[in-house]
């Protein structure tokens, strides 16, 4: 009878003292956090950026503000379904996304709340931040067209539209439809053109692929260079990172491709955002204010231009040489909320349409 | 069932087994709730654009990697149980190297090997002027998927099967070789037949890697059942959805098992004789051993030392960029939280494989029944279910602490415990397995002797049942150990503030398209596994003997 209880008592003692230990290791990175307290010094943030030049700016912002800055690092879509199924009980206090679809399903599911700061509305223009301030982009990419400068013309370059054309057929790269940038690129163009004419794209498009959609942007660049198509979809910042990489052989295959901004008769060139936004359930939203509002100063945005090659969304930064070099553009006129808004329905096309 | 048997049933074995067994149900719950719930637009939408593809996709990869891993895992253990041949001794542990490099890295190293500037084309374009056709050197395809899979998970198959035949199948092999059998006879007409037991269980542990999988999948682009849960959770927003795709996983898995426990549980192993006699090699001689020595050698260069050697090119390249201070916060993240699950696995898998030993009954059948099919839950499903639970928990700590006047009460979500509690979940069954396995060659005839002789169970156990499976305490510590090191969706979706593992940041690396760089935090798990495998090779040869 008394080894039943003493069966019972150790192993209660050994489960007590596995969870005190896990207790205690998981102590560093929570102590912060149990201080709900007006005066913690931390702030918690979701981001899906991890460059780093993000984390530079955190150190400088821990280094002015002694703020502390705590990172839960993921993909966007993962970390607002973390959003969601936290709902208010949320620890974090901002969100940072690349991409302004997922900011705005943010908005629409109720986690973040307006932020009312004359800094960053000035710092900010009008159409890159949310309507109500709920959220605000940081950084701009442009959706462009890079071509092989040995084979295209790119007087022979129009429009996204005209990809899906006879003279393009088996020379179009792109990766596949699951990624976030072609997702709010086809959003883009349902609000642009109409879901019809969207669909139409997309299996115009799948109708001229020089193979099935794989890997991300770099291996479409490697793909064009290499011979497998003519043309490819990627986004701006890829070709800066590129042409100045330390692997010799990138650097030779990004030399070798142009930059055409599409559609500047038409609609305009598809751009995105990667921005920032403050939870509704932040405890520790006055740090949290102020993180926003060191984000879109000019030195913090000129940072993220020199070293991601990132079009800064303050005007009153410059954009990086190279990207000047590539000369200015039409950008799409609309609210970036509209990516979005029809992310659903832009999956649902790719599906349909049968792009992998 | 009496009150004295009940009573007896319930005691401190059992309650702990009860509670393990609690958590290991509750994302099975979840998953098989959600199947029988009705269906929305959604899944009418998947079901006819997408599962067709995702179900052949998956098929075919899986059957592809079953009979390749077969053939490439049998063969090699026949050849180095059965010949004697140069390097013999080395490549019989390092035939199971490639187990070290996850297959998602392994899937991202070879994609740098052959891509456009990958060192290969380079090589033929810079030096010899020759340019190549691109889709032979695509691997984003699902060949090349099946290429990546065989590759790094045949270990299982070989392992397996060369212990078993190692140790079972000498008389068989020799009384073949006096009544005149040649070699491939005896390989496929002795060998086969009798070790298929082992293969089996081997295979099952493959097909179940491959469905689990979410990084090479991931990375190659290519729509099976693990990309099509996530993609349908986290692209559609449909947890509903996903978790119904969960489960269509989960009833594949455990149709799996299931086939795998009727396949051993009709044939046990049993020894011919009373003296089990370890098979002598046989030398070769002339052309065979140098064919043998080649193909052992040409799977372990593709399989290991190719992928180790380019991360060790890259790790160079970049060394000095990515070998910071907060690296080494990086392996000791995941070395400890491996180290804290791993203990925490292996005390409830002691617990619930004693319980179930001693007290044999229906009821501990179950128990010892679900506790394998933990195995069986898709990452997603653990995922959302402990998620919801800790919610739940937090919230009754909240209010138990505002009953109470406490003012401040931690916070279980978002933290390590959350993390490891998943990790146990996903993982009990390979350490409950290997113990199992261990209880059952040692037999209760110690156990009962100790008891006999006045000890209590629980004394027994500490100063007899333990010491005598030490052996597979230690393969279990191992393998439980590697796998919460490399494992890469949990880790991604649950991760605290401030925390990475070397797995998580390998990853995230490789999604910015910085394939260099992450071959620093790849190569110290390839490095880290691989010593503990050599370890786990040393145990099982000494158990061997």
């Amino acid at each position: 009878m008394n080894k039943k209880y003493m069966a019972l008592g150790l192993s209660a003692a050994l489960t007590t003292s596995l969870l005190a230990a896990c207790a205690s290791t998981a102590e560093p990175t929570t102590s912060g956090e149990n201080e709900t307290s007006e005066e913690s010094k931390v702030v918690n943030v979701y981001s899906s950026r991890h460059y780093d030049v993000d984390k530079e700016l955190y150190k400088q912002f821990e280094e002015e503000t002694g703020v502390k800055v705590n990172v839960v690092e993921g993909k966007g879509e993962e970390l607002l379904e973390r959003l969601n199924t936290e709902g208010e009980n949320t620890e974090a206090d901002l969100f940072i996304t690349a991409d302004a679809g997922n900011l705005h399903q943010a908005k629409e599911n109720g986690h973040l709340q307006a932020v009312d700061s004359d800094v960053l509305e000035s710092n900010i223009p009008d159409k890159y931040r949310d309507t109500d301030n709920e959220w605000f982009g940081l950084t701009k990419r442009a959706r462009v067209i890079v071509y092989a400068k040995d084979r295209v013309n790119p007087e022979d370059l129009s429009t996204y539209e005209a990809l899906t054309e006879e003279q393009w057929n088996g020379k179009v790269l792109v990766r596949p439809s699951e990624n976030m940038y072609n997702i709010s690129l086809l959003a883009s163009f349902i609000e642009v053109n109409g879901v019809d004419q969207a669909k139409e794209w997309a299996e115009g498009m799948v109708n001229n692929f020089a193979r099935d959609p794989q890997g991300n942007d770099r291996d479409q660049a490697k793909a064009v260079v290499a011979g497998e198509g003519d043309v490819a979809i990627m986004n701006t910042y890829y070709m800066g990172l590129m042409l100045n990489s330390e692997d010799a052989e990138e650097k030779k295959v990004a030399e070798q491709l142009g930059v055409f901004f599409p559609n500047q008769e038409t609609t305009g060139t598809h751009v995105n955002v990667s921005g920032i936004a403050m939870t509704k359930a932040s405890k520790n939203a006055e740090n949290a204010k102020k993180l926003m509002e060191f984000m879109s100063d000019p030195s913090a945005q000129e940072q993220f231009a020199s070293a991601n090659y990132e079009y800064p969304v303050n005007e009153s930064v410059e954009p990086n040489e190279l990207l000047k070099s590539w000369g200015e553009f039409k950008e799409q006129d609309i609210n970036l909320s509209v990516l979005g808004e029809n992310q659903q329905e832009a999956i649902r096309l790719f599906n349909e349409a049968g792009w992998k | 069932m009496n009150w004295y048997a009940m009573k007896r049933q319930l005691n401190g074995w059992a309650i702990l087994s009860f509670i393990a067994l609690l958590f290991i149900v509750l994302p099975g719950v979840i998953v098989l709730v959600e199947l029988f719930a009705p269906v929305n637009d959604n899944w009418q939408h998947i079901r006819e654009y997408l599962l067709p593809r995702y179900v052949s996709n998956t098929l075919i990869i899986m059957f592809a990697t079953g009979i390749l891993t077969t053939i490439i895992g049998t063969s090699l253990a026949w050849f180095i149980t059965v010949y004697d041949f140069p390097f013999r001794r080395f490549f019989k542990w390092a035939l199971i190297l490639p187990l070290a490099i996850p297959p998602y890295i392994g899937a991202y190293t070879y994609h740098g090997i052959l891509n456009y500037t990958g060192v290969i084309q380079t090589t033929l374009r810079n030096d010899f002027g020759l340019s190549v056709n691109q889709s032979y050197f695509n691997i984003m395809t699902i060949q090349g998927t099946i290429f990546i899979f065989t590759l790094f998970l045949y270990p299982y198959i070989y392992t397996i099967t060369r212990a078993f035949l190692h140790n079972q199948s000498s008389s068989m092999i020799e009384n073949a070789r006096i009544l005149g059998r040649g070699s491939w006879d005896i390989f496929f007409t002795v060998v086969m037949p009798i070790s298929r037991v082992a293969i089996i269980g081997g295979v099952s542990l493959v097909l179940m890697e491959v469905l689990n999988d979410y990084g090479v999948v991931k990375y190659f682009g290519i729509q099976t059942f693990s990309t099509a849960i996530f993609s349908t959770w986290f692209g559609m927003r449909d947890t509903s959805s996903a978790l119904k795709l969960a489960g269509t996983l989960m009833i594949l898995v455990i149709a799996i098992l299931t086939m795998e426990r009727l396949v051993r549980g009709r044939k046990q192993f049993s020894y011919a004789t009373t003296k089990v006699k370890p098979l002598k090699p046989r030398p070769l001689s002339g052309w065979h051993r140098y064919a043998v020595l080649g193909y052992v050698s040409t799977v372990f260069g593709i399989a290991f030392a190719i992928p180790f050697i380019q991360l060790v090119a890259w790790t160079v390249l970049t060394f000095e960029q990515v070998f910071t201070a907060t690296f080494f916060r990086l392996v000791w993240n995941t070395v400890s939280v491996a180290f804290i699950a791993t203990i925490i696995i292996l005390v409830f898998a002691l617990i619930i494989a004693n319980y179930t030993r001693l007290f044999p009954s229906n009821m501990t059948r179950v128990i010892s029944k679900v506790t394998t099919l933990g195995y069986s839950i898709p990452g997603a499903a653990i995922a959302i279910a402990v998620i919801t639970l800790f919610l739940l928990l937090d919230e009754w700590v909240l209010n138990v602490a505002l009953a109470l006047n406490l003012g401040q009460t931690f916070v279980f979500r978002t933290t390590l415990i959350m993390l490891i509690f998943a990790y146990v979940i996903r993982f009990l069954a390979i350490g409950y397995n290997s113990i199992e396995s261990g209880f059952e060659k040692v037999g209760k005839s110690f156990t009962e002797a100790s008891r006999m002789l006045g000890w209590g169970t629980v004394q027994t156990f500490f100063r007899v049942d333990i010491p005598m499976i030490k052996g597979a305490i230690m393969s279990a510590f191992i393998l439980v150990f590697i796998d919460i090191m490399k494992e890469l969706p949990l880790t991604l979706f649950l991760q605290p503030f401030n925390f990475s593992t070397l797995a998580t940041q390998a990853f995230k690396y490789v999604s910015d398209e910085k394939i260099h760089e992450a071959a620093l935090a790849s190569i110290v798990i390839v490095i880290m596994s691989g010593l503990l495998i050599f370890v786990f090779h040393k145990v099982l040869d000494k158990e061997a003997d």
